[in-house]
Formats: structure tokens, C-alpha cells, sequence
């Protein structure tokens, strides 16, 4: 099965659970439709095979649900418990909008992001810069990954003991690198046209599918108990 | 050709820094799991670490514009990654008032760089608005559930709408001394190496 | 030419970049006809890449400087004309295949430039098809790029620009980062172009894979054309005529590529020229004598995280059949002479950089042991013997002079010893500059400086030379045997065939991870 969602049908369920994972729900029917909301962007992330992270999204969003229930019950009784419920709470409360976000990030393409901010009529400023952002967390990992290679071979991963000297050796050459990768990066682009008067085109053809519509009602459907509940019970 | 609109060059150097500025901002706020307490030191920690990178940026900065840009899409990531949209008009509004200081000093017055990355860095503080709206219901929550108050207490006591003040101007306070730390990284490394 | 029709008019051009020496251009006049390809060539500095600019506008768009002189491309002239008006004439491939594209994944990349200049979707597709189609890249649609090797990221780079249908294209030394199989893929765009007609401009110190599609030569020299040649009268220059000029040679790389391309493997020292095989035997025969040896035991890895370091050692034990299969690094036993240069080949993502990053140490989970003076040094320890000049040095430099540079490596400061490496690597006079200043050489010199300093006893590197001119190849060469004969051993992963002929001693060749010959 596939389904590619439209850009925009992504942005909506981000802003319907950020939404959503400000009100608090008091019922178990509440809470069945917050887990509900919660299970439909790891589903999606199983449908685009992305297997890993749903498993690891649903283990650690399993475990912070059961053990918020379980122990709600109970006396509460040591620092230790109390912290662990007290993180397992935020979890519970914020996870949900994580995991939206990372299902959004992780199978939208910078072309149809670019087409649909367009669409949007978001300027032509921002979506570049939006995709530059895209395209350099990445980079940020690589060029990391080889700075602390670097640090190993030098004994220096924790700066003789001194935080700030661990910051500046991790920091400088990063940002010596990445100012290098900006400049070449953006010759690149220019040569390309990127500066362009033109309108820019996209082969990536924007639609409303029956799924997308689908899960905006959901979505909406959602967004509505909560605002009912909250503001009108 | 209008040398004062911002180009392709400008905005590829601004969505470079807002990458950079938000893993210094996601590596901070792992920390933030090991205890609530440091969920509240975020307004020392990345004022602080990020003024290096906000630094090297502010040299680059010649155009009105720049600044405000960061700060819409620090706004739309933060959206994006959960923060909820709450924070938003705080973020872009910190961003233009800095970008404005900045406008004033031309770029250039080391004085008012100073003073508009304390001003940019109060968008830290739009992190703390979904953990406040959602406080009272929450805490209550945790009371129904047998909790003691005292340690609810412990819990909000560092997060609320009393504390924001404070950190808001701590955010500011610790934007301005991590401005006067990054110029200087900037000056020992980047200037003597050529590059800025 | 029986076309006369010039195409590129550089009319008495000069250039100075805003606060830079180098690259800059004295009066140039040059004119480039429709359909031909021309290399221009020259030592690092010359004005090459300069030239390259202007024609696309890069110069003076987006690199400021002072500029005298006109420059009229396909009717346009560069001073007038927006950069992206110039997207649909001139394409550019550049050197760094890692920071030239946009896109996260390639179906973005391929089609970036069209979109950019607004045609409309229909056309945007039958280019894109078209430009994979041609350059056999259906494989990588639909990829990260972050996932890509450097010559596959440089094919996509080509398709890029291939799709906005230029009539120019330049490229900018664009082999610099790659292995001789996908040099090889780019010779066949650039022969692609030139039949559609395209008018040609490349940039480059590695000659051999393009002398057979060139039609015309300029040899640039502090920022002017000094001498010029036709394709047939390059081809015929002399080895001596090129070493003279300080090129790289012509012809001579090819031979290692066929070398490479046996199958038998019989790689080693046989390879070598013979005077060279014949100058370090005598030394090498000595050495192994003396006993002076490296031992490297247990070299296996997988970058499997199921494959843990017990089990890899398993495999080592029992011999490498079966299950040793998957591995990247397979090598149970290897001796090398110790206070050599050995040159470590093969293509590019068969085993080599894994090697290097294993008898480091950087990667944890490899049982490996390193022997050196009667001493064994495994895990962790291998850190602390070993060092690694990483091919962007970039990253192993991390403080504001060159002095504290070195003494960040020594356990305590010792102001003596510290100049006394200085000295010994020619930094002395640049002790108190930033090591962000220094020429890529000289950055790999305060590396090396950092590596001694900490008493490391085997020196790793991983392709010193890669886009490097003659000159600077050679002064790497040098200074490597020079590192040898002070008693450090020395292992350099290359691609450069003219590296290992000038500096190893010996030669080993790792293919899938295992050694072969």
C-alpha cells in the first residue's frame, strides 16, 4: 500500500496535535481518542516502511502510557518513582506531537515542501531558507561525526574537564566547515538559477487525495471532542 | 539591482545558522530529561553556547531582514517539532525587535549587537508556553492521582507564570554576556583566521 | 575549426579578489568557439577557477574583486546579465561533489535548475528522463543523497546540470574527490557533451582522463595564458616537456589502471616503475632484517552492530569462510616493515578508510592488535600510537595558533619540543597563525605536528593528494618519506598512482575488505 500524503494535509494533523496535546483529557474516553490520534502518524510511519523509528515510537509511548495508568492508582512513594512519573507524564503529554513531526520530517521531500509552501503563498524567502535547514541537518551529522573521530584520536572528548573548552573544540570546527559547505553550496544554487525573478515551477503535482481528506475529518473530528469537552462540558 | 534586498546567498547563510542554532537548542534540550530543574537552565545554557554560532552570524548580517527571517523560521520549526504555535509571536517578535537594534547600530556598533542577540534570545522562553498553559490542568491532575503537593510544587515551581519574568530577563541578561563571550571566539578564531 | 563562431569573448580581462592574492587574472583575452573542448591547466592558484567564473557570472555576482575588461558569453554580457538568465546557458559541476547540491534526495537535485527558471512541469520531466536516461543513472533515482559515494553524487551533479540544457558547461576540477572507476563514468559525460556539441571548458590537474577529448590546451601561469597547444600536440608532449611545467602526467596514471583492472591482483611492489622497485628493495630487505616490524593481527570489522567484537574475533579464529562473509575488513595477519611508507590501494569502498579507521582505533568494536616494538596495543590503546591526517584536515584542527596546536597534544607543555616539530615540518615562521589561515598543505603539516607531539608511532592518511597540483603532490611525497626516515611508520591510503611511485616503499591492496597479492 502507499500513500503519499500532500505536504499539506501533514501540516494540518502537526497543528490539529499541537493543539490537541494542550488539553488535557480527564475521560477514558478522552484518552482513547488522544491514543487514537497518537497511533495514526505511527501507522503512517509503517506504511512508508519506516520501521525502526515506529517501534520505537510505539515502545516508548507504550511504556510512558502504562506506567502513567499503573502508578496514577497507587501511592506514590520515593524521589525516584515520583520523577519517573512525573517524565512519564510530559512523555504521555507531549509525545504525541513528536511523533507527528518526525512522520512529517522524515517523508516529505524538499521538492514538495518547496510546492507546498508555494501554494500556500508562504514567500519565496522562507522555503528556501526552510529547505536550506533540511538539507544542512544532515550535514550538521556528518561534519560532526568526523570533528569527534577527531576528538577521539586527540584525546580531547571531554576538554581536559573544562566545558567550555569541550564546547569551543566541537564548535569552531564545525562552523569553520559549515561556513565553507554555505559558500560553495550556494555558488552552486546561483549558477542554477536559484536567484530567479521567474516563478519557480515544480514537477511535483499537488493534490488533495481521498486519504488526504480522509485524515483532515479525522483530524477535525479530533480537534472537535477536545474543543467541546474543554470549553463547552 | 537593489543591493538591500536580501538574495539566494542570504537566505542559504540564514538557513545554515537556524540549522546550527537549533541543534545547539535540540542538544540542550536533551539534557532537559536528566532533571526539570535544567528544563529551566535552557534560558542560561543556549543564550550562551548558541552566541558563538550567533556571532559568526551577526558578521554576516548586512541587510534588514536577516534576522527577522531566523526568527520566523525558528518559529516554524518549533511548530513543526511540537512546541505548538503558542511561542510564535514571541519568537518573531524578539527576532524583529533584534533585527531593528541591530538596523540601528548599522550592523557594525558592537553595542548594539550585543543588545539584540539579548533581545533574540527571549524566543528561548516561547519553549517553556506549552508546559505553562497545560500547568494548572496538569498539576491537578497529578494531585487527583495521589500525589503529594510538595512535590507538585517541586515540579512547576521552576516553570510558571510568575517564573517567566524571570526568565525572560535572565534569557536576555545571559544573551548579552554569551554576546560578549561569542565576539570574542569570533575575534580569536575567525577573524585572526581570515574568514570573517 | 571549421566553425568559426566564437561563443565566450574574454576581452582584456583583469581580476583581483577583495582580499586575496591568489587567483587573480593580468589582462587576459581569450575566445572559445562553439563546440570545442578546452582544459586549461596550471598549478594551483593560476587563475583557472577565475576564468571559470567569469564565464558563469559567479565573478562578479557573487565573488567581489576589481574587474577590468568585458566578458560576452553566447551574446551576454557578464556584467549586465542576472545569474539566472546565464542558468539556461552556462552549466557549472564543481570540485566538492559533498556541498554543491540543494536537494536532500536526487529526483530533487536532477530537476532544481529547471524549476528554478520556471519551465513548465511537462518539459521539466521529459529533461529529467532524458538526462538519466542518458547518463545510466536509473538506479540512483529516488535515493538520499546523503547516501551516495562522492562519484555518484558527482554523476548527479552532471545529470543537474545536464537537464537545464546549457550550450556551455564548465567544470571545475571535477575528478578532484574521486576514485579512478567513477573518474571514469565522468569521462564518458564529458564525452556525451561533446558529440551533442556543447562547448567544453574544464579545469583540471589530473590529465590522463581527458586528453583523448580535448581539443585545444591553455597553460595558465600567475594569472595569464603563457603557453597554448591543439589536442594533438598535447598528447605528443614528452614526459620530461610536462614535468617542466609542473603538470601532472599525461599518460602515465593509465598504466595503473590497468594494473588495477587485473585480476590476478599481482599489485604490489611489481607495479612499480623499476627504478623506483629497485632503489627502495635495497632498503627494504635491510629493515625486515633488523627485525623492525609492524604487526598487525585480528583486523576485522563490520559496520553491523550485530557483528560485535567477540564474534568478529570468532571469525578470525575460524579461519575466513562463511560467516566472515559479510564483513568489511577481513585481514587476520599482515606484517609491515616498520619506519616505511606502505601505500594502501584499491576502489573506492572496498575496505580502505575502514582499514585506516580500525588500526586507529576509532572504531571500537574491531578486535585488532597492533605490535610495535615488541609491544601490543589493542581497544583504546591504538588511539594513542596511531594518528590519522584525515582527507579534510579541516576537522582535526581546533585552536587559534599553530603553537597551542601542538601543545594541546603533549601532555605537558614543553616549549623546546614543540618548536623542534615546528622546525622540522617548516612551520616554525607560522607558529602564531591561526591553522584556519594556512594552506590546505601546510594544514596537513600541523597535523602531522599534532600527531608527533602526542608520540604517535604510526602515521595514517587518507588520500593526502586528492585534487592537489604537481607541486603540492610532490612536496606531500616528500615530506612522507622524510616522516619514514625519522622512525615514524607511515600508511597512506591513495588513489594517486604518481604518490605511490615518488614515496612507498611497499604497497598492499585490500579489495572487499580482504588483502589481495
Amino acid at each position: 500500500m502507499h500513500v503519499a500524503l500532500d505536504p499539506r494535509t501533514k501540516l494540518y494533523m502537526i497543528l490539529v496535535v499541537s493543539m490537541v496535546v494542550l488539553m488535557t483529557a480527564t475521560t477514558p474516553f478522552l484518552w482513547g481518542v488522544r491514543i487514537f490520534m497518537t497511533l495514526v502518524p505511527i501507522t503512517l510511519l509503517f506504511i512508508e516502511k519506516k520501521y525502526a523509528s515506529a517501534i520505537r515510537f510505539l515502545i516508548f509511548y507504550g511504556v510512558a502510557l502504562v506506567l502513567t495508568f499503573f502508578f496514577l492508582s497507587e501511592e506514590s512513594s520515593g524521589i525516584f518513582t515520583a520523577i519517573l512519573i512525573g517524565y512519564c507524564g510530559i512523555v504521555v503529554q507531549f509525545m504525541p506531537s513528536m511523533i507527528t513531526a518526525w512522520y512529517c520530517v522524515r517523508t516529505t521531500k524538499i521538492d514538495e515542501f518547496m510546492s507546498a509552501m508555494q501554494k500556500l503563498h508562504i514567500p519565496n524567502g522562507i522555503a528556501i531558507s526552510l529547505a536550506v535547514v533540511m538539507r544542512f541537518f544532515p550535514t550538521i551529522k556528518e561534519e560532526y561525526g568526523s570533528i569527534r573521530d577527531a576528538m577521539k584520536m586527540r584525546g580531547i572528548t571531554f576538554g581536559s574537564g573544562n566545558v567550555l573548552k569541550m564546547v569551543e573544540y566541537r564548535m569552531i570546527p564545525l562552523l569553520f566547515s559549515c561556513v565553507n559547505i554555505g559558500d560553495e553550496l550556494s555558488a552552486a544554487a546561483i549558477t542554477r538559477g536559484l536567484d530567479g525573478n521567474v516563478k519557480r515551477t515544480s514537477i511535483v503535482d499537488l493534490k488533495l487525495h481521498a486519504a488526504d481528506i480522509l485524515l483532515m475529518l479525522v483530524f477535525t473530528a479530533v480537534l472537535g471532542v477536545f474543543v467541546y469537552y474543554k470549553y463547552f462540558r | 539591482m537593489n543591493s538591500n534586498k536580501l538574495k539566494a546567498k542570504d537566505f542559504i547563510t540564514v538557513g545554515i545558522f537556524t540549522a546550527i542554532l537549533i541543534v545547539v537548542e535540540f542538544l540542550c534540550g536533551m539534557l532537559g530529561y536528566i532533571h526539570p530543574y535544567i528544563v529551566a537552565s535552557y534560558v542560561i545554557m543556549i543564550p550562551l553556547v548558541g552566541a558563538i554560532p550567533m556571532m559568526l552570524f551577526y558578521t554576516k548580517v548586512e541587510k534588514f531582514g536577516m534576522l527577522s527571517l531566523m526568527s520566523v523560521l525558528i518559529a516554524i520549526i518549533m511548530f513543526v517539532l511540537g512546541m505548538g504555535y503558542l511561542g510564535a509571536p514571541l519568537i518573531v517578535c524578539a527576532g524583529v525587535v533584534a533585527d531593528l537594534i541591530a538596523k540601528s547600530g548599522k550592523y557594525k556598533s558592537f553595542k548594539k549587537t550585543i543588545i539584540s542577540y539579548g533581545v533574540f534570545c527571549l524566543w528561548i522562553c516561547a519553549n517553556y508556553f506549552p508546559v505553562i498553559v497545560t500547568a494548572d490542568s496538569y498539576r491537578k491532575d497529578l494531585l487527583d492521582g495521589g500525589y503529594s503537593a510538595e512535590y507538585c510544587d517541586d515540579l512547576f515551581r521552576a516553570i510558571n507564570e510568575k517564573t517567566i519574568a524571570v526568565l525572560l530577563i535572565l534569557c536576555f541578561v545571559f544573551g548579552c554576556i554569551g554576546a560578549v563571550i561569542g565576539k570574542k571566539v569570533v575575534k580569536k578564531h575567525f577573524e585572526k583566521a581570515g574568514i570573517v | 575549426m571549421e566553425n568559426q563562431e566564437s561563443i565566450i569573448k574574454i576581452d582584456h580581462v583583469s581580476f583581483k579578489y577583495k582580499g586575496s592574492t591568489e587567483g587573480f587574472l593580468s589582462d587576459v583575452s581569450l575566445s572559445f568557439t562553439k563546440g570545442e573542448t578546452v582544459l586549461l591547466c596550471g598549478a594551483s592558484g593560476c587563475g583557472k577557477t577565475t576564468i571559470l567564473r567569469l564565464i558563469n557570472g559567479l565573478i562578479p555576482h557573487y565573488y567581489s574583486g576589481d574587474l577590468t575588461g568585458n566578458v560576452i558569453v553566447a551574446e551576454n554580457n557578464i556584467r549586465e546579465t542576472e545569474l539566472y538568465k546565464l542558468a539556461g546557458v552556462v552549466g557549472t559541476v564543481f570540485q566538492n561533489p559533498r556541498s554543491q547540491f540543494f536537494s536532500v534526495d536526487t529526483d530533487g537535485e536532477i530537476v532544481f535548475g529547471p524549476e528554478n527558471i520556471g519551465l513548465s512541469p511537462k518539459e521539466i520531466v521529459k529533461r529529467k528522463n532524458l538526462a538519466v536516461s542518458e547518463m545510466k543513472i536509473e538506479k540512483l533515482l529516488n535515493r538520499s543523497l546523503f547516501e551516495l559515494s562522492g562519484g555518484e553524487k558527482q554523476k548527479i551533479a552532471c545529470a543537474s546540470v545536464s537537464a537545464l540544457l546549457p550550450e556551455i558547461i564548465l567544470l571545475d576540477e571535477p575528478s578532484s574527490n574521486l576514485d579512478w572507476n567513477a573518474i571514469s563514468d565522468l569521462r564518458d559525460s564529458i564525452r556525451r557533451w561533446k558529440e551533442e556539441g556543447k562547448t567544453i571548458i574544464i579545469s583540471e590537474h589530473r590529465l590522463w582522463y581527458v586528453k583523448d577529448l580535448i581539443d585545444r590546451v591553455l597553460y595558465l601561469s600567475d594569472g595569464a595564458v603563457k603557453k597554448e597547444w591543439r589536442g594533438e600536440e598535447f598528447r605528443t608532449l614528452s614526459e620530461s616537456e610536462v614535468a617542466e611545467l609542473k603538470l601532472r602526467p599525461i599518460s602515465l596514471e593509465e598504466k595503473y589502471i590497468d594494473a588495477f583492472t587485473d585480476e590476478k591482483g599481482q599489485i604490489t611492489s611489481k607495479q612499480m616503475p623499476a627504478r623506483e622497485k629497485a632503489k627502495c628493495n635495497g632498503n627494504l630487505t635491510q629493515a625486515s632484517d633488523i627485525g623492525e616490524k609492524v604487526i598487525l593481527s585480528e583486523f576485522c570489522f563490520s559496520y553491523d552492530k550485530k557483528h560485535s567484537g567477540r564474534r568478529l574475533r570468532k571469525c578470525i579464529q575460524n579461519g575466513i569462510t562463511g560467516e566472515c562473509d559479510g564483513l568489511q575488513l577481513c585481514i587476520p595477519n599482515i606484517t609491515l616493515p616498520a619506519g616505511k611508507v606502505v601505500g594502501v590501494i584499491g576502489r573506492n569502498g572496498t575496505g580502505k578508510s575502514t582499514f585506516l579507521r580500525c588500526v586507529c582505533g576509532l572504531e571500537k568494536r574491531c578486535p585488532g592488535k597492533i605490535e610495535v616494538d615488541g609491544k601490543q596495543y589493542a581497544g583504546k590503546e591504538r588511539l594513542k600510537i596511531t594518528y590519522l591526517v584525515m582527507q579534510d584536515v579541516n576537522h582535526q584542527l581546533f585552536t587559534d595558533s599553530v603553537k597551542a596546536e601542538v601543545m594541546l597534544s603533549m601532555e605537558e607543555d614543553d616549549e623546546k619540543r614543540c618548536d623542534e616539530i615546528l622546525d622540522r615540518l617548516g612551520l616554525l615562521p607560522f607558529k602564531d597563525k591561526h591553522p584556519m589561515a594556512l594552506s590546505g598543505g601546510q594544514k596537513q603539516r600541523v597535523a602531522i605536528a599534532s600527531a608527533m607531539a602526542a608520540g604517535a608511532k604510526i602515521l595514517l592518511f587518507d588520500e593526502p593528494t586528492s585534487g592537489l597540483d604537481y607541486a603540492h603532490m610532490k612536496q606531500v611525497g616528500d615530506m612522507l618519506k622524510k616522516l619514514a626516515k625519522s622512525g615514524s611508520t607511515i600508511l597512506v591510503s591513495t588513489h594517486d598512482p604518481e604518490l605511490l611511485a615518488l614515496c612507498c616503499d611497499e604497497v598492499i591492496h585490500i579489495e572487499r575488505g580482504k588483502l589481495v597479492g
